[in-house]
């Protein structure tokens, strides 16, 4: 646990670089961060303490871990953007077990958990992965999933036995190791904070750098060669930052979890982004919050792990925006066909009773409940429910009639208003050009219109409509015989 | 206290190596289980293992394995205890659950499916490692365990009593089951399989159920993984998936003798495993993977079909030709 | 043989999905013997017509019907020979395999491939000149190679229709005629093929009848009859774009309440 501290004499180099790189936000919390004497509190806080002293961030150890939980997240979510458009996003996931074997060797090197040792080792093991699996699709018919899964496994099986080795020899100081498998936050020194930084700052340097020509392609790498763009170049040195990406998240997240930080956040931006720009900041922004909130959370805990339930607020991040996001987000889309099917039993109710007022010829302006009953197909109680509605929104008013012969109970009527009058010739009128339009120009047998046109009627739009008028030449009557309610008709309000 | 040897490779001691597991009745019987133990999970992993890398859903191993975690840890906290039937309960309930999601995903957000499958697993284990903390944090059941497993334990396995009688190791007699149930199954279903997995529309109009078909072989897998995850752990799985028919696939060119080769291969990985660790000191079931890639380079090398050596040389011939 | 149902029976169907090709109010019956030509220009529906009829796609209107019976129960009598970019190609399987696979739908469950069905495997693929390469990967054989152990294999299954994905595409001019005997071949013994065919100089001497699609059915019936100028014209010129546009809006349409059908007559 003490390691947060032994490196502290690179905090002024620290301090210096992230100043220069970071600008703004940082400089006001960085000093903080650095004079700080690192404060364990007693392990029986309360809860509500937990969460005051994160929020105060009084703590060295709470400021380095908010920070670089919040950092790594940024810097994941930047590149998973291009990690999951380039559909390479198990490519992370195999790089970060990979590394192991480096790990173990880096290890091995320095005889102990020397930073800049295993970053180095973890480098050099994450390229052999990196040209095992080019090699293995350039040579060999094996598909791009198995040579992932074989350089993944392989790696990892390699690191495994290498790290049980280590174990079993004479190292005093092997305590570090195991925190890469999961992660182990509170173990973050200043000095892998500086590792972190110098990530985020080359991802973002690379970024900026490379805009146009990564978004060309990434988009496509035909054209990016044709007008002379290193693409292959670019794809490798997309890949060197990705490893470079994935081991300094290694001791926040893990070997298993590395992976998830990079597909999470992106893929949740695939759902909102329409733009390349748009997709970095929202992939960057959700992981910062996912660092942040995971960090949180953790800290409120005991034995709560930090890697996992940053992936976890990543996650519910993304459910959130599965459900919420606008357009097609699964409560739009249900609040949508809910709209969507009201509209559509309100007009069928509306054409039914022109359709029943066309069956007396127009003589009366107001029909009987259980002819509509008839017409509809429903049973008196959902009957009345349509007409309450159609009344609520001013199209149809419902009546007792007062001519009903005596000793029977009254006979209710509905009637139209010249609101829902209207309405009603527009949703037959169009019903009709459509099945017209299906028989004369589209050569369908008339007796096969109408099923289509049930369902076109309720979303044939105004100029289509005009279109279709003026391709047929405003029709009077449908492939039935049946008059067509002319504008003319629907504007002076009756017919007949 | 006896000096410990620190360099990474001991010196080879052949008698050590070799001898010395199988010198006295006692060490026979204790390494003998060891490798009846790997020698199971090899098969099962390698012969579902082939119908996954012909389906190219390799990393499918990977997510399904991981993805059981949460199943095990809600089932060892509603219970809260070790028994095997819910947590097989829980692991399948959860692999299937995870692979659901993965299909979800894919056909109805426009997430494509190795975003999907990274997405959905990572998620899933991140949620069982939580779980564990929150509730297990003391218990046999720790993360570290399920990542590497440890084979060599396997022995000390409770022995399993019916009416009385000793049957032997209970680990084993588990593994052995599964074994048999994936094999009879594979060979019973073998053509639903194979036909689904080339061209699913014949299989349609043949009357198999495509889905269900998938579906199923998940749940082998759910099963698989969660009987091999005490002893190997939940990459090795993958390596156990993906090693053997990729290697066979430099030697042969059916279905079949790709799942025939991985019963020889799964011996070699075993036994050879088996003695690597023996000299290493290391990891059994890291090991036994680790040999599993020194199998797999000689063959992408040197086999037959379509191996790099005789496409290199393909190569220059024709460019001589030329 | 006689049977009281058509081949193939299309009412009506109507197919849409996201803003992809559709097919609108089609209405198609074919008769037992005959070899049909599917042709229209890109994008007019003739694969989707197919997955409609092999079940993988559902109408949203209308239906299909196979010898009487419903695509579910109906594609067991259909031969299928995909679009050869949707076969994976390197999987491990030898052409004698594929053309096995031609018969497992007449093996009972658990039953062995027996000698009779080796036979009729090994006949198919000598039909098709194949039977020198029965035990090679068919990743590698060329082209007009993999197309034809795939018409072996639906000659294996003995299906009364066929239905055929391009076959010629891809195809070099020798396997076409090939492939092009074996189908009138075959025709002659009384099965019925459908064929998706793009090229439209070659459709008027492969086919009999032809179909001529552009999201609607233009055209049908005998290749004399169809093959004219005007009819042509009105397939490759351009589709009816309130049509489609309407199509893939009513896609979104979810038929809530089951209406009272009344015919308005």
């Amino acid at each position: 646990m003490k390691l947060g501290l032994e490196n502290f004499h690179f905090a002024g180099g620290f301090s210096v670089i992230s100043k220069i790189l970071l600008g703004g936000v940082f400089t006001l919390l960085l000093p903080q961060v650095l004079s700080a004497e690192q404060i364990r509190g007693p392990e029986s806080i309360e809860f509500f303490d937990r969460a005051m002293r994160f929020f105060e961030m009084r703590d060295h150890s709470v400021r380095v871990v908010a920070l670089g939980s919040v950092l790594i997240g940024i810097s994941c979510g930047m590149m998973g953007s291009y990690v999951v458009t380039r559909k390479l996003s198990l490519f992370g996931d195999t790089l970060s077990h990979a590394v192991l074997p480096g790990i173990a060797i880096g290890f091995l090197w320095a005889e102990s958990k020397d930073n800049l040792a295993l970053l180095l080792g973890a480098s050099f093991a994450g390229f052999l992965g990196v040209a095992c699996i080019s090699l293995l699709k350039k040579f060999t018919k094996i598909s791009q999933d198995s040579a992932l899964g074989i350089v993944l496994s392989g790696f990892y099986a390699v690191g495994i036995c290498m790290l049980t080795r280590i174990q079993k020899m004479d190292f005093g100081n092997q305590s570090g190791l195991d925190t890469y498998l999961f992660g182990q936050v509170s173990a973050l020194s200043t000095n892998d904070l500086i590792g972190v930084c110098a990530s985020l700052v080359l991802i973002t340097l690379f970024i900026t750098l490379n805009y146009k020509e990564l978004l060309i392609s990434g988009f496509d790498p035909e054209y990016a060669r044709s007008v002379r763009l290193p693409a292959d170049i670019l794809q490798y040195l997309l890949w060197a930052l990705l490893a470079f990406c994935v081991i300094t998240s290694l001791q926040v997240v893990g070997v298993i979890l590395a992976s998830a930080l990079l597909i999470i956040p992106a893929a949740s931006a695939s759902l909102l982004a329409k733009r390349m720009s748009s997709y970095l900041c929202i992939a960057a922004s959700l992981g910062a919050i996912s660092g942040l909130v995971g960090a949180f959370l953790s800290f409120l805990g005991e034995r709560l792990p930090t890697g996992p339930l940053i992936v976890l607020t990543a996650s519910f991040l993304f459910l959130l925006i599965l459900v919420f996001r606008p357009h097609h987000g699964i409560l739009v889309c249900w609040v949508k066909s809910r709209l969507q099917s009201h509209r559509i039993a309100m007009e069928n109710t509306l054409k039914a009773i022109y359709q029943v007022i066309e069956r007396h010829n127009f003589s009366e302006t107001s029909i009987r409940m259980e002819e509509l009953m008839q017409r509809r197909n429903l049973g008196s109680g959902e009957c009345m429910k349509e007409v309450n509605r159609l009344s609520r929104s001013g199209f149809a008013t419902a009546s007792l009639d007062p001519h009903s012969p005596s000793g029977l109970p009254p006979e209710k009527r509905v009637s139209l208003t010249p609101k829902g009058w209207e309405y009603a010739c527009r949703i037959v009128r169009n019903h009709r050009l459509w099945e017209l339009y299906l028989t004369n120009e589209a050569r369908y047998a008339p007796d096969h219109v109408h099923e289509d046109a049930e369902k076109i009627e309720h979303v044939l739009g105004e100029e289509t409509i005009r279109e279709l008028e003026r391709i047929l030449s405003n029709p009077r009557r449908d492939p039935h015989g049946k008059l067509i309610p002319s504008l003319v008709d629907i504007e002076r309000g009756w017919l007949g | 206290m006896e000096l410990m040897d620190v360099s990474l490779f001991p010196a080879f001691d052949f008698s050590r190596v070799f001898i010395e597991p199988w010198k006295t009745p006692a060490s026979v019987a204790w390494n003998g289980q060891v490798i009846l133990m790997g020698l199971f999970i090899c098969w099962t992993c390698g012969v579902l293992g082939s119908f996954i890398v012909v389906r190219r859903m390799a990393l499918m191993g990977d997510a399904i394995s991981h993805g059981i975690l949460p199943g095990l840890a809600l089932a060892f906290l509603f219970t809260g205890s070790l028994a095997l039937a819910p947590m097989w309960v829980g692991a399948c309930l959860a692999g299937l659950a995870c692979s659901y999601c993965i299909e979800w995903l894919r056909l109805h957000t426009p997430i494509r499916q190795d975003a999907a499958l990274g997405l959905v697993f990572t998620s899933f284990f991140a949620l069982g490692v939580t779980l564990i903390s929150l509730g297990a944090g003391d218990v046999h059941l720790d993360p570290d365990c399920i990542l590497y497993g440890e084979i060599g334990f396997v022995p000390l396995s409770p022995s399993l009593r019916i009416g009385g009688m000793d049957l032997g190791n209970q680990a084993l007699w588990t593994m052995g089951g599964v074994c048999s149930l994936i094999m009879g199954a594979v060979l019973v279903f073998y053509r639903h399989l194979l036909v689904s997995s080339f061209d699913s529309t014949l299989a349609r109009s043949m009357g198999i159920r495509v889905r269900r078909i998938h579906f199923g072989l998940m749940l082998g897998l759910a099963l698989a993984t969660v009987a091999c995850l005490e002893s190997v752990g939940v990459i090795l799985v993958v390596a156990m998936l993906v090693f053997p028919s990729v290697t066979a696939s430099f030697f042969f060119v059916r279905l079949s003798s790709l799942l025939w080769a991985s019963f020889p291969l799964g011996a070699a990985y075993s036994i050879g495993g088996f003695h690597l660790a023996q000299w290493l000191d290391c990891s059994l079931a890291g090991a036994m993977a680790t040999f599993a890639g020194i199998v797999f380079i000689p063959c992408c090398l040197l086999g037959p079909q379509d191996g790099i050596i005789w496409k290199l040389r393909r190569g220059t011939n024709n460019f001589r030709m030329n | 043989m006689n049977n009281p149902h058509k081949p193939l029976e299309i009412h009506d169907l109507t197919v849409s999905y996201q803003r992809k090709p559709v097919l609108y109010g089609i209405d198609l019956e074919i008769e037992e013997g005959s070899l049909v030509g599917v042709i229209g220009p890109n994008g007019a529906g003739k694969s989707t017509l197919v997955k409609t009829i092999m079940n993988m796609v559902k109408p949203n209107g209308g239906y299909v019907k196979i010898f009487g019976r419903a695509p579910k129960a109906g594609i067991s009598r259909i031969g299928y020979v995909p679009q050869r970019e949707t076969v994976d190609w390197d999987f491990p399987v030898t052409v004698m395999d594929v053309v096995l696979m031609g018969r497992y739908g007449h093996l009972g469950w658990l039953r062995k491939i027996g000698e009779t069905d080796r036979r009729i495997a090994c006949e198919c693929l000598e039909q098709v000149h194949m039977l020198p390469y029965a035990n090679r990967q068919i990743g590698n054989l060329s082209g007009g190679q993999q197309q034809r152990v795939f018409l072996a294999r639906a000659l294996a299954q003995e299906s009364s229709l066929y239905l055929m994905d391009e076959p010629f595409a891809g195809v070099d001019a020798v396997t076409e005629k090939t492939i092009v005997s074996i189908l009138k071949e075959m025709r002659d013994r009384g099965k019925t093929l459908v064929i998706v065919h793009h090229d439209l100089a070659s459709a008027r001497e492969y086919f009999d009848h032809l179909l001529l699609l552009n999201m609607r059915k233009v055209a049908y019936g005998k290749t004399e009859e169809v093959f004219k100028p005007d009819l042509l014209q009105k397939t490759y010129g351009g589709r009816l774009s309130i049509l489609s546009d309407m199509a893939s809006k009513s896609a979104g349409v979810r038929v809530i309440e089951k209406e009272a059908y009344f015919t308005e007559k």
